[in-house]
């Protein structure tokens, strides 16, 4: 028993002693894995196997594709960086990029922001907000594509559109072509993205709320915390990690966005509301110039990856 | 009992029931001559997927020894992208629906396609379709479309009770129209043409415009780039556009790029807020099914209004064809579909479905008296395929935006600057 417990606290020391053992720690670590290693690779392979057909293969494919002039069902030619360069120099393009920006901008602060707030006065009350919650969240689960042709149907043009006939109650005769007006398309896009986009936010920070330890609550009640206060300096401060995943997983989603763009107003009018999404989906599936909409593809994963790996590497700092 | 003596001799008689049971029998051997899996790509939805099912099916009675699969593209709008998927993907068909003429041509650059030169007299089209739609089927010099159906997209739809209450005669020429444009916007109507400027139709008007002004040959010249997008001619249809605009025709460009031509059609027919609508065939399906709408009674169309610019004999016109593949696994039964696309049968099929077909087959008095009217007009025509459909795909979409923003702001200044910024396009796609 004292050999095999000195023998643990060697180990326990090899392992977590940062100082000392030091040295010695990686070689235990390396022997440790060495030895697990034929069953590791047996687990893991399926999973290789998979990540590598239906990930990697289709990403080096779209590289690849990148590289080449691809019209229709014509020959591809390789072409360098020349679909890159071509892209930089297209208004339409450089148009998109904006486009996105402003999308990804304007979805990710309205929906977070109505999620947080949401979820701070849900927090006052969970159970009696439990269906409040479930309704809202609900909408995060209905298709983009099936919520845009329901925004088309309330965005209508003429004053049988729901919200001119809203307004029409206070401004008889009121009719104005949301969707056909490059100047509010893109808002009500926003507006339409975020509405079933809030729930997951809202979801999030509830989350990151309830987890708030009751103890540090009741102690802020006892010191005579007033509600404002205990919001300000206890609540908001540690609901703080639902935000920040909420904000990461809406721009990511906002980045990609397609399906409501294509349903609402297929990139336009004058294509006010192409986003790089779709964008990459009029080069590569409307006009099939492959290597073209690869290209798209490229920067729109590099966006992607910009954003992303920071976030994935922040997370991950604190596991073991 | 009837007495053949005196009428037709013995021997004679008994000639010509041999003869039929020859031929009967010869038609038999024929048809079960053709065997296999007949595979077609099939992109259509609605009616024209029920009538694509009824077709196959009598084709089939027709020839037991065949079954038909139909590989479905699913595809709202252009289902070009859908097709060109499922070929790069490995699937096989026999037959290709197309409407796009620049899209046969991409195929058969590709060789997937087979030529029907040699197969053309032996299928028996060159008894039922006239050289002109023959030529519509061809790319470089080589046939490949054989024609089953066509639209006129020269024909301005309406509906019958707002032009007779608002006393406007059907417009004869440009000034008829415009007048009745102004006569319609007195009566009450805001937009007499709600123009769907969504996404592609507001170049219809464009089109026919065009050709008014500078004819077959000039648009003819443009799909193929032999003239400038800056050339005067298309400058001039654009003028009269901006005429049109400007007797308060279509309301704002908002109010344009609101809605497709399905919205428009409900303003026009549901909703009796609009009275004109320049579109394809279709149309004529959407009013009597969906509205409920009674054919020449509720509803008719007219042609476009003569310009007196010496190009008034002009339509534009839509087709669907079938195309044979090179790589198909039943050419025999592919053949024989295209000599029956063409039959009487066939063609009674389709005018149930009220379509046209180009046919000789076929017989007119079996569509209505607005597809009748459409037909007739048609055929008095010099006829140019839909320009749009023609242009390369990146062209083409850049010029229905350039058309958007000519709706934006139809001045001479801007025109100019729409027709350079489609030429600019133009010169890297040819």
């Amino acid at each position: 028993m004292s050999m095999s417990a000195a023998d643990a606290a060697a180990r326990s020391s090899q392992v977590s002693s940062p100082v000392g053992g030091g040295r010695r720690k990686p070689v235990a670590v390396r022997r440790r894995r060495l030895g697990e290693t034929p069953a590791a690779w047996l687990l893991i392979i399926p999973v290789l196997i998979l990540f590598s057909i239906t990930v990697i293969y289709p990403l080096v494919e779209t590289i690849r594709l990148s590289f080449f002039d691809i019209k229709g069902l014509g020959k591809p030619k390789f072409i360098g960086t020349g679909n890159y360069i071509k892209l930089f120099t297209d208004p339409a393009f450089r148009n998109t990029l904006w486009t996105t920006l402003v999308f990804t901008l304007g979805t990710t602060t309205i929906t977070v922001s109505l999620g947080w707030f949401l979820a701070m006065l849900c927090s006052f009350a969970p159970q009696r907000t439990l269906p409040f919650r479930v309704m809202i969240f609900a909408a995060f689960g209905i298709s983009e594509a099936v919520s845009g042709y329901m925004w088309i149907s309330m965005l209508r043009p003429d004053q049988a559109g729901l919200l001119n006939s809203v307004i029409g109650l206070f401004s008889p005769g009121f009719a104005h072509p949301w969707l056909g007006d490059p100047n509010t398309a893109l808002w009500m896009i926003i507006v339409a993205a975020s509405w079933s986009g809030v729930g997951l936010p809202l979801m999030l920070c509830f989350a990151a709320v309830q987890a708030i330890p009751k103890t540090v609550l009741e102690a802020a009640y006892m010191d005579g915390a007033k509600p404002f206060a205990i919001m300000r300096f206890i609540m908001v401060p540690l609901s703080m990690p639902g935000v920040r995943v909420a904000i990461f997983i809406n721009l990511l989603g906002a980045l990609r966005a397609f399906d409501i763009i294509y349903v609402l107003t297929g990139g336009g009018p004058v294509r006010s509301t192409e986003t790089v999404g779709y964008f990459m989906y009029r080069e590569s599936m409307t006009q099939f110039k492959l290597g073209y909409g690869a290209a798209a593809t490229v920067i729109l994963l590099v966006a992607v990856m910009v954003i992303s790996i920071p976030a994935i590497i922040q997370r991950t700092a604190g596991a073991k | 009992m009837i007495k053949f003596k005196g009428v037709l001799g013995r021997r004679a008689l008994l000639s010509g029931i041999a003869a039929t049971a020859m031929l009967v029998m010869g038609g038999a051997a024929i048809a079960q001559d053709i065997s296999g899996e007949l595979a077609i790509l099939q992109w259509q939805g609605g009616v024209d997927a029920e009538m694509w099912k009824k077709l196959e099916a009598d084709f089939v009675a027709q020839h037991p020894g065949v079954s038909v699969r139909e590989l479905t593209i699913t595809a709202q709008g252009d289902a070009r992208g859908g097709i060109r998927t499922a070929i790069l993907g490995g699937e096989k068909v026999d037959i290709i629906i197309n409407t796009w003429p620049a899209f046969r041509k991409e195929l058969a650059d590709a060789g997937i396609l087979r030529g029907l030169d040699d197969q053309w007299a032996g299928l028996g089209l060159e008894s039922t379709l006239s050289q002109s739609w023959r030529d519509l089927g061809v790319s470089d010099g080589v046939s490949y479309g054989v024609p089953y159906t066509y639209g006129d997209r020269s024909g301005i739809w309406y509906k019958t009770s707002h032009l007779k209450d608002a006393g406007v005669e059907v417009p004869k020429t440009w000034e008829d129209f415009i007048a009745a444009i102004k006569t319609l916007k007195a009566a009450g109507y805001d937009t007499p043409i709600p123009m769907p400027g969504k996404y592609w139709a507001h170049g219809e008007w464009f089109e026919s415009l065009l050709l008014r002004t500078g004819g077959v040959e000039a648009a003819a010249k443009l799909a193929a780039h032999e003239i400038p997008w800056t050339d005067e001619v298309v400058k001039t249809a654009l003028r009269k556009y901006a005429e049109m605009l400007e007797a308060g025709c279509c309301g704002t460009p908002e109010q344009m790029f609101a809605g497709d031509w399905d919205l428009s059609a409900d303003q026009i027919f549901k909703a009796d807020a609009g009275n004109f609508l320049l579109l394809g065939m279709w149309v004529n399906a959407r009013a009597k099914g969906d509205y409920g709408l009674t054919e020449g009674v509720d509803y008719s169309l007219f042609q476009f209004p003569a310009l007196g610019m010496g190009h008034d004999d002009t339509s534009s016109v839509d087709a669907k064809e079938l195309l044979v593949t090179a790589n198909g696994e039943n050419p025999e039964a592919a053949d024989a579909f295209l000599t029956y696309i063409v039959s009487p049968e066939a063609t009674k099929i389709l005018a149930e479905y009220g379509y046209a077909s180009p046919s000789s087959n076929a017989d007119t008095s079996l569509l209505g008296p607005v597809q009748q009217q459409a037909t007739a007009a048609v055929a008095a025509s010099k006829v140019q395929f839909v320009l749009g459909d023609l242009l390369p795909g990146d062209l083409v979409d850049e010029y229905r935006v350039q058309l958007q923003k000519f709706l934006q702001d139809p001045s001479d200044a801007n025109i100019d600057a729409v027709t350079a910024a489609i030429e600019a396009k133009a010169a890297e796609s040819y």
